[in-house]
């Protein structure tokens, strides 16, 4: 943790855009001293700093353990320990910034113990979660996203006195509301050491106008300890104050619809004559610096109004001050304002950081709907995480969290008709591999269920339930029967993966009768390796492919696509609606190493396809209208996403008329069911040099999955992962 | 049924908006800097890269002794019929026989991609009018569905042939590579009189037209060549979108090696963009709308 404190000269320059530039560089100082004292880390880059080198182990001595294991769970050994951490949490301070503080660990490292409550043991779930390689999501926290209005409505001191109200009405839940109280008490006393923090920064800064900015920051941090928020910058610091303290305690990167939460702040400040507009993008950076949380601008209202606002474009004006690590998403539907998606298109070739992303608005409105939701609601869900919507406040869903693992599903299914004594055919194995997709969500499900009716005692949500609809009122956490709704996501991963084998082994072997079924399987066991291994890989890896357009393969995608939903939404039931998606996040790794050599060519252990999108190579052309078109074509078109993953040469959007055609594919997909779509724009000269020697590239930013990341804090196997994706793209 | 060499889809520089644009196989000039020479030909030909081969022998069960050994084939060895028994890209085989309905097939997939956009599909080459009834047919479906047409062109040949799909275009993008006629027989193999010519009719035709020019260094890429070629546009081209300067493409090398052919330009670079720059200024001073690709 550096000392920002009184290091520029009284005479340096001190606009809004200064001070954001200062920030900016102090960042990338802040994540080499990441790198170096934490080494690489696989996930957004969360605006963290690095702590004091002793903070984690005099952390580590109060920790406080209320089970024989040494761990800790439940609301007692999560409110407890929280607040522990809060107190002794080093307040940060940059006079540059408009708000104090910053993430530096999360809670959960240290429990001595990491698995699930002992006492809630869900062995008997393991052998079909082991034989289909599930990512069971058994004990996962956050992943659905809180609603900022009820934080910005009452403030810490309306929030405690919200639980004060409820508590009686809930006899029994004391130690639910106990555990609450606790959690805004840690965060609160976390505040009052930040005040005394700004008071020695004030002690020792010289320059004038930071001496103001402290005077102002600690105005904000002393209302909003118990006070709601009244002005621009109190809305976003109270965010702050929160999303440190939700990231902290679990990871929580939910945001919410941006503009809009932020609007009438703005407005009001205005008609006050309390800000200018450069005051009020700089408070938005300052937001966005504090940590790269899942954003939303945009999108379309219940009766069909546009909300793009000129708001809107601040926000993204705010992100482009920053011009760094970013997570806004935003939402394209057809009637939205052209100029506005043009300027976000502009943005993202200008400052090559792969923000924004675009979702698509009506696919996921009518998708969701279909899932027996009104309107109203559907268009409330926003973009607030890797791949993933939700309700704001009202719904608990596991997004991103559980995932089938496709390829292994397939793998199964075609060792047990390799065992068969009934003839090879295709069709013989797309009906072992459809009852052991239904067999293997129907243990996907059971897994949620179990982790449904246990994840209280072991790990509740704490923060998200203050801003949650339901549990205060309930007494319960939203991951135990607090929420409004529960629409659980189960992804399906490596749907590429498994239909270029079904159309490999369709084309080599019964169309062309080019390999037979025993020289398939001898050839895979050996994993291509032989005589005519890799003559044969090769051959199977040159068969039409999903992507291609039009293809068998895209045809035996839609089929498997349309299985899996079925089987998905069939688990419905007991109050808890099931929504499918195709998404890996970066488990293509782990999931590959899964699964042996696949007939689509692919050796064992390699990764499988990652999200929805094709393997790379998955046409002559590369063509983005085909591979989109494809994707298109697998939604399964009930809310949550299959995204599209592009990585695109700066040099594609160079003037307007290429910067529109851009925009204009961008519509096209959305008007074809496109639900998400992130791009990466990077050359693969630079790829290629930073995959070299990464800390020469600290600025150089990808988006990995869902999310983006400093490519330099990246583990070599996460770095390997985009590098291939960039040049098998150009 | 004609023959091509590529259907590229998502194309973003063959005219406006994104289009799929068609490349027929077959040519009747032969520019020395041609970035395509495996379209030149109009029959089908084999193509060899031999780093990609793994020694198989698929393609040559009758030479035992290459095969032990792990070698390439012979290229004097090799049919196109080879090719399909390689997989690993070593050998492939470039123009494919198709018939109208199976390149509209291709086309159409792309439909939304050209309603949003404006775009469509672009006939190129090689020379799109050495097939003139396969280029007729394509965008007469291109035309029953709404899907906008181009062609790309060198325009050396009868007019009356564009003149028969007029009905069916609604962009010309012709190509004026250099504006001396000796000049342009000695790097072309033709002449630019008919060219010019046409070039001059083109309003006859009543649709918007984009001239372009690829500059090659040593061979146009003087100013006063960009100047006549841009004062010959001002005076005869009223239907002009833009004139546009595309700088050399050296890409072609590799496929000029795989057809086993000298490639003239194999050591050329592109221009500085500062050079193509001040062409493009050149240019303007004929009071045109100028472009650089």
């Amino acid at each position: 943790m550096r000392d920002r404190v009184n290091q520029l000269p009284p005479g340096v320059p001190m606009d809004y855009r200064a001070r954001m530039a200062i920030l900016r560089e102090r960042k990338l100082e802040d994540t080499q001293d990441k790198l170096h004292e934490l080494g690489p880390v696989n996930s957004d880059d969360h605006g963290t700093i690095a702590p004091p080198k002793d903070f984690a182990e005099k952390l580590k001595r109060t920790i406080y353990s209320n089970h024989p294991n040494g761990s800790w769970y439940g609301y007692d050994g999560y409110s407890e320990n929280f607040y522990r951490l809060m107190d002794a949490y080093p307040a940060f301070i940059d006079p540059c910034d408009a708000f104090p503080c910053r993430e530096m660990v999360y809670l959960g490292s240290f429990r001595p113990a990491r698995g699930f409550l002992p006492e809630a043991s869900y062995e008997h779930l393991k052998p079909l979660q082991e034989k289909y390689d599930i990512v069971h999501g058994i004990g996962a926290q956050q992943h659905f996203g809180g609603d900022y209005t009820i934080g910005l409505t009452l403030g810490w001191g309306g929030l405690l006195d919200k639980i004060e109200a409820y508590r009686p009405r809930n006899p029994g839940h004391d130690d639910f509301y106990d555990a609450e109280v606790k959690t805004i008490n840690g965060i609160q006393q976390w505040m009052r050491h930040a005040i005394a923090a700004i008071d020695e920064a004030l002690a020792r800064e010289t320059h004038p106008a930071l001496i103001d900015n402290l005077h102002q920051m600690r105005g904000c941090t002393e209302h909003l300890l118990t006070g709601a928020p009244r002005t621009l910058r109190e809305a976003c610091n109270w965010i702050c104050w929160f999303k440190i303290a939700s990231r902290t305690y679990d990871g929580d990167g939910a945001g919410g619809q941006l503009d809009e939460l932020l609007r009438p702040y703005y407005e009001a400040d205005l008609a006050a004559g309390l800000i200018t507009r450069d005051e009020a993008i700089f408070y938005i950076a300052c937001l966005l610096l504090c940590d790269p949380h899942y954003y939303q601008v945009g999108g379309l209202t219940a009766d069909g109004q546009d909300m793009v606002t000129y708001f809107s474009y601040m926000v993204l004006e705010a992100a482009d001050w920053l011009d760094s690590s970013c997570n806004i998403t935003v939402r394209v539907h057809e009637g939205m304002d052209r100029a506005f998606l043009k300027k976000s298109v502009e943005y993202l070739f200008k400052n090559k950081n792969g923000w924004p992303r675009f979702s698509g608005d009506d696919a996921l409105t009518e998708g969701f709907m279909r899932r027996g939701y009104s309107k109203e609601l559907a268009v409330q869900r926003v973009a607030v995480g890797c791949h993933w919507m939700s309700l704001p406040g009202l719904e608990y869903t596991l997004n991103d969290c559980v995932k089938t693992n496709n390829a292994r599903i397939f793998e199964v299914a075609l060792n047990e008709m390799r065992s068969d004594v009934q003839p090879q055919s295709v069709e013989r194995l797309w009906e072992i591999f459809t009852r052991h997709t239904r067999a293997c969500v129907d243990a996907t499900a059971e897994g949620i269920r179990f982790h449904l009716r246990h994840q209280w005692k072991n790990s509740p949500e704490l923060p998200l339930n203050l801003i949650s609809h339901g549990p205060i009122e309930k007494g319960l956490d939203v991951s135990g029967g607090g929420a409004e709704y529960y629409n659980m996501c189960i992804d399906g991963t490596g749907i590429a993966t498994v239909s270029d084998s079904f159309a490999a082994l369709e084309q080599r072997i019964e169309k062309e009768g080019r390999l037979t079924w025993e020289k398939m399987y001898e050839t895979l066991d050996s994993d291509f390796v032989g005589p005519d291994g890799e003559y044969i890989r090769l051959m199977l890896a040159g068969s039409n492919r999903y992507g291609g357009g039009g293809t068998p393969a895209d045809h035996w995608a839609e089929r498997i696509s349309k299985h899996f939903t079925e089987c998905v939404l069939a688990q419905d039931g007991d109050g808890l609606k099931f929504i499918p998606g195709w998404f890996s996040w970066s488990n293509t790794i782990p999931m590959g190493k899964a699964v042996g050599a696949t007939p689509n060519g692919r050796k064992a252990h390699a990764p499988i396809n990652h999200g929805a999108n094709p393997h790379p190579g998955f046409r002559r052309d590369g063509a983005l209208t085909a591979m989109s078109n494809s994707i298109c074509a697998i939604q399964p078109g009930y809310g949550n996403t299959a995204p599209i993953q592009l990585e695109l040469d700066p040099g594609m959007a160079r003037g307007d008329e290429a910067v529109m055609k851009i925009v204009n594919y961008i519509r096209a997909i959305m008007k074809q069911g496109a639900t998400l779509l992130n791009i990466n724009i990077i050359d693969e000269d630079q790829i290629l040099e930073a995959d070299k020697d990464p800390s020469l590239y600290p600025d150089l930013v990808v988006r990995v999955t869902g999310f983006t990341a400093y490519f330099c804090m990246l583990t070599k196997d996460f770095r390997q992962l985009v590098v291939e994706r960039i040049l098998k793209a150009s | 049924m004609g023959i091509i060499t590529e259907i590229q889809r998502f194309s973003l520089n063959d005219g406006p908006g994104i289009r799929t644009t068609v490349f027929l196989k077959g040519c009747d000039m032969r520019c020395a800097w041609c970035h395509n020479p495996e379209t030149c030909e109009s029959a089908p030909q084999v193509m060899l890269h031999p780093d990609k081969c793994i020694g198989c022998g698929a393609c040559v069960q009758f030479d035992e002794e290459r095969m032990r050994k792990g070698l390439p084939p012979a290229r004097e060895s090799l049919a196109p019929t080879d090719a399909t028994e390689c997989f690993s890209g070593a050998l492939s085989v470039v123009g494919k026989d198709m018939t109208a309905a199976e390149v509209f097939e291709e086309i159409v997939q792309d439909a939304a991609y050209y309603e949003t956009s404006g775009g469509g599909v672009t006939i190129s080459g090689g020379e799109a009018m050495t097939q003139p009834e396969f280029v007729r047919d394509i965008l007469a479906l291109c035309r029953d569905r709404g899907i906008s047409g181009a062609v790309e062109t060198n325009a050396a040949y009868p007019f009356e042939r564009l003149v028969e799909v007029r009905g069916l275009l609604d962009l010309v993008m012709v190509d004026i590579k250099i504006y001396n006629n000796n000049m342009h027989r000695k790097w072309t193999g033709v002449g630019n009189e008919r060219i010019l010519e046409n070039v001059r009719r083109l309003s006859e035709l009543n649709l918007p037209v984009i001239i372009r020019t690829p500059v090659i260094p040593g061979v146009n890429d003087a100013a006063d060549e960009i100047a006549a070629i841009s004062r010959f546009i001002a005076d005869n081209v009223p239907n002009l979108t833009y004139y546009e300067l595309l700088n050399f493409n050296p890409l072609g090398d590799s496929k000029y090696r795989a057809l086993d052919l000298d490639n003239p330009f194999a050591h050329a670079r592109p221009l500085p963009d500062s050079d193509i720059a001040r062409l493009a200024d050149i240019a303007r001073l004929a009071d045109i709308p100028v472009r650089v690709g």
